[in-house]
């Protein structure tokens, strides 16, 4: 009845909606709602409930679109953190989750969970 | 000791009350229903493992394949690690089948929770095993603590940070509520007017469980204030030496430091002494290794108190030992004292004595009360990890005497726990260092023990150089009880190699010189090798007569190792002559001795052989009691040729009673599981039974039957023949939640049908694309769908389009 690529083909789910600086990758309205609800369902598996904080560091990009998207969507509360991160930032934070492609940060913070922007598109 | 409704779970109980991570359990316990491996990761003494033993507690419910405790602080080689889980799942090698197919076999099939705890130091061997064994066993989930992640791809790393600290807002945090309770716990009353500097102390703490329990160990003599003076001084002092260390280890340190330091010398000299011990230990075995000219052996109860009263210690009823952090800390501390070789040294000594007394007590001695022997052998069993730090210290220190002394010692327990490979591979490693001040007739009998170990692993042809090489060198020498175990393993060897002749006359020389010392335990061994000898010549009586004689020097020794081996024999040789009642007369006698001795293996081999009988015997019942039972233990020990008997007799059973598919389907079963193991059976009675099914079910049904079992685990296969309910493999599918969406959710399920974006259904009602995007996710967990697409074509399906 529905091909694979049947809801891009209408009502402009293929509008551009960013390009990655990094990657030059553009992403559309589609991948963006598709990978938000993907996102959601991965932070709360890992954990995350509403009203919940979690920590943000990413370089700009659709990765960080992507993430602060689901967080807010979860009910939770988006701190992003400047990129390239400082480690004294995430101290004394008493967010759970980090989301970020730098697990190190962690060391010594309260965060339980780190999930790189690739987990968050699985 | 065996039991047959073994609990659930080895779980110790909680030593005193476990205090905050409410959500932190709670998120754990529900990551296992996806995640297989989970790795609790942080720096020493922020309480991974009690935070770890909590989770498991608590999933008991979840698992019925059970939780098991895996404690490998104690180890110190990578390939201990199979080793240790196997003696906790109680798996034992099986020929020369790697250690990792047994854990595989026992762990497959059932939903098991495995809690490995401190696994850090040997971080690459767990990483491997825990890999294998993930991939091989869908239904395993592993729950792991280490200072460092596993970093294999199933891994999920979850870091336990510190205990919340208290502010203004929440002046009750969790390390606050710890602390007040360990004080409080040790009889300390604590005034309202201090809890301010109470939560100053566990804002410098860091909020450390372990810093918290050691402070609030000493708020008898302290108040919390002059704490945080004391250990601030020493944590400036502490910084100055290691800056790259974390800070939290830093603030550990400074603290188990500053508890250190508050000892009183002698304390102090017991706590650095006790970190030679690798695991746990009792009062005795402290006093034996730990006294000295100082500090006597009357004053070692007192002052372990002391150590436990300050939480440096911990006591559990009658056995005592220390945190890994804390056992590391004491040993840096021995070893700067210069002290650590001379109490390694000592510790070997007194597992050297403990274990020659065990030897003597178990099996030299003769005419003794069975129980007294339990009793020794069980003393001697319990002292592995400390026979195993011990040999390692004798390879560092070059002291082969002394590791190959231990070796020819602690081996005769091993072998009847059936571990003799282990001993062949210390041995091994201490042969080859420098051995010219090894006693040549020790050299010999360590290469007749290694023998022994390459012959339970099938290596026969090695064995056979090194037993021959054994008997013969030391044969001119006085009889004693190790000697009579050379030729035992050279007699076992040839006969295994079908050189008769060869083993009869060292059998009749063991047999003559054991009578003249009386050892008769060895006696009944021998004598059991030669009714096994008469039997493989038919010679039914003979071997009757043999028997008999095995069994009264059996009995006068009293092992119930030796009397379970002879009254299988009686059993074997009373099937041979087709009195099958009195057989299973004489394997029932078997069956409570194996209990005794906890020896799971060998009692499935008897269990199995029961039911071969009884089936004979037209007993179905019976037989089916007897090879569940036998197929139960054979899978939890992994010992798949056991299986495959089981099998083979449930074969036989099936088509006695006119069940030829399910005959069919079990022969099959045992073919593949045979050919697995490298053992193919001989295909005379399965050609017999397939003619009889084509015949009578039809070539086509038949050949099915066959494909079908070859297919089936041989607990499928089994359970065709038991009719017992079949303990599915995998979960049983989940339940679908009830569909029951929300009307905000139907709408936007057929706004999807519709193919609109977030952004469009949000702007449709009016809500934020955010709202919708966890609408969504909402939809997807409640049908159990992973696209968009699927709920289109689901409200398509459910004709919402029209709502």
């Amino acid at each position: 009845m529905f091909g694979p690529g049947f809801l891009s083909t209408v009502s402009g789910m293929d509008r551009v909606v960013a390009v990655d600086p990094g990657t030059g990758l553009p992403l559309t309205e589609a991948q963006l709602d598709a990978w938000t609800v993907a996102a959601v369902l991965r932070l709360r598996k890992r954990g995350v409930r509403e009203g919940d904080a979690v920590l943000i560091c990413l370089p700009t990009g659709t990765d960080l679109l992507v993430a602060v998207n689901a967080v807010i969507a979860l009910g939770a509360v988006a701190m992003p953190l400047a990129y390239p991160p400082s480690p004294e930032a995430v101290h004394g934070v008493a967010a759970r989750v980090m989301i970020s492609d730098r697990p190190e940060l962690a060391e010594e913070s309260r965060v339980r969970v780190v999930v790189s922007p690739h987990e968050l598109a699985g | 000791m065996y039991s047959p409704q073994a609990a659930n779970h080895n779980l110790p109980v909680e030593p005193n009350r476990f205090i905050g991570r409410a959500r932190d359990v709670e998120e754990l316990c529900a990551l296992f229903a996806d995640e297989r491996v989970v790795t609790l990761c942080g720096v020493g003494g922020i309480g991974k493992t009690r935070l770890a033993l909590r989770v498991a507690e608590r999933l008991v419910h979840r698992f019925p394949g059970g939780v098991r405790l895996v404690e490998l602080a104690r180890l110190t080689r990578a390939d201990l690690v199979a080793k240790e889980l196997a003696g906790v799942l109680g798996v034992r090698e099986e020929g020369a089948r790697p250690l990792a197919d047994g854990l595989i076999e026992n762990l497959r099939g059932a939903r098991t929770l495995l809690v490995l705890d401190n696994c850090e130091h040997l971080v690459e061997a767990c990483a491997e095993l825990v890999a294998r064994l993930v991939a091989s066993c869908p239904d395993l989930r592993v729950l792991v603590t280490s200072r460092e992640p596993l970093r294999i791809p199933q891994e999920l790393i979850w870091r336990v940070p510190p205990l919340d600290l208290p502010d203004a807002r929440r002046p009750d945090a969790e390390s606050v509520l710890l602390f007040m309770e360990r004080a409080t716990a040790a009889g300390i009353r604590i005034s309202l007017d201090v809890l301010p500097d109470v939560a100053d102390l566990c804002v410098a703490l860091d909020g450390l469980p372990l810093a918290l329990e050691l402070a609030a160990a000493r708020t008898k003599v302290l108040s919390p204030r002059q704490i945080i003076d004391r250990i601030g001084d020493r944590f400036t002092l502490l910084t100055s030496g290691d800056r790259t260390a974390p800070a939290r280890h830093r603030t550990l340190l400074a603290t188990v430091q500053w508890s250190h330091d508050l000892l009183e010398e002698k304390e102090k000299a017991l706590l650095h002494r006790l970190s030679v011990f690798p695991g746990d230990f009792d009062l005795a075995f402290a006093e034996q290794v730990c006294h000295d000219r100082h500090l006597l052996q009357h004053e070692v109860l007192d002052l372990l108190s002391g150590l436990v009263d300050k939480s440096l210690v911990i006591g559990e009823g009658e056995r005592f030992r220390l945190l890994a952090t804390i056992r590391q800390f004491a040993a840096e501390r021995l070893a700067e004292a210069g002290e650590s070789d001379r109490f390694a040294e000592r510790h070997l000594r007194e597992v050297l004595a403990v274990q020659a007394r065990g030897l003597r007590v178990t099996f030299e001695e003769q005419r003794m009360e069975r129980p007294d022997r339990l009793e020794a052998f069980q003393r001697a069993s319990a002292l592995v990890d400390d026979s195993r730090a011990a040999l390692d210290w004798a390879i560092r220190a070059g002291d082969a005497r002394a590791g190959i002394e231990l070796c020819l010692i602690a081996a005769a327990p091993l072998a009847v726990a059936g571990d003799a490979a282990e001993t062949a591979d210390w041995l091994g490693l201490l042969l080859a260092m420098d051995v010219s001040a090894v006693d040549p007739s020790d050299l010999l009998m360590a290469k007749s023990f290694i023998a022994y170990g390459l012959e339970a692993r099938d290596e026969l042809r090695q064995a056979r150089e090194l037993a021959v090489e054994g008997v013969e060198g030391l044969r001119a020498g006085a009889y004693h009880f190790r000697l009579g175990v050379v030729y035992a393993i050279a007699v076992r060897v040839l006969l295994r190699l079908g050189e008769r002749e060869a083993s009869r006359r060292w059998l009749e020389e063991l047999i003559e010189r054991a009578r003249a010392h009386a050892d008769r335990f060895t006696l009944a061994a021998a004598l059991l090798y030669r009714s096994t000898l008469a039997l493989a010549d038919s010679r039914l009586r003979e071997a009757q007569r043999h028997v008999e004689e095995a069994l009264r020097a059996a009995r006068e020794h009293g092992h119930p190792w030796i009397i379970a081996q002879v009254s299988l024999q009686l059993g074997v040789l009373a099937e041979a002559r087709g009195d099958l009642e009195a057989a299973l007369g004489h394997l029932a006698a078997a069956v409570p001795l194996n209990e005794e001795l906890d020896n799971r293996a060998e009692l499935a081999r008897v269990l199995s052989r029961s039911g071969r009988v009884a089936g004979q015997l037209g007993d179905f019942a019976a037989a089916r009691r007897h090879l569940a039972r036998s197929l139960a233990l054979a899978k939890g020990t992994g010992q798949r040729l056991t299986i495959a008997h089981c099998l083979s007799a449930l074969s036989v059973l099936a088509e006695k009673e006119g069940d030829l598919e399910g005959a069919v389907l079990t022969a099959a079963a045992v073919q593949r599981l045979r050919e697995s193991v490298g053992q193919p059976a001989s295909r005379a009675r399965t050609d017999e039974l397939m003619a009889r099914a084509r015949a009578e079910l039809g070539d086509g049904r038949a050949a099915a039957m066959w494909a079908k079992g070859g297919e089936l685990s041989p607990e499928e296969a089994a359970g065709r023949v038991l009719e017992q309910e079949h303990v599915s493999a995998v979960d049983p599918p989940p339940v679908r939640r009830r569909t029951v969406l929300t009307a905000r959710e139907q709408e936007i399920a057929s706004l999807l049908m519709r193919g609109l974006s977030n952004r469009a259904i949000g702007e449709e009602l009016v809500i934020s694309p955010a709202t919708v995007a966890r609408h969504i996710a909402n939809i997807m967990d409640k049908l159990g769908f992973t696209s968009r697409a699927q709920i289109a074509v689901w409200a398509a399906e459910h004709d919402l389009g029209s709502a």
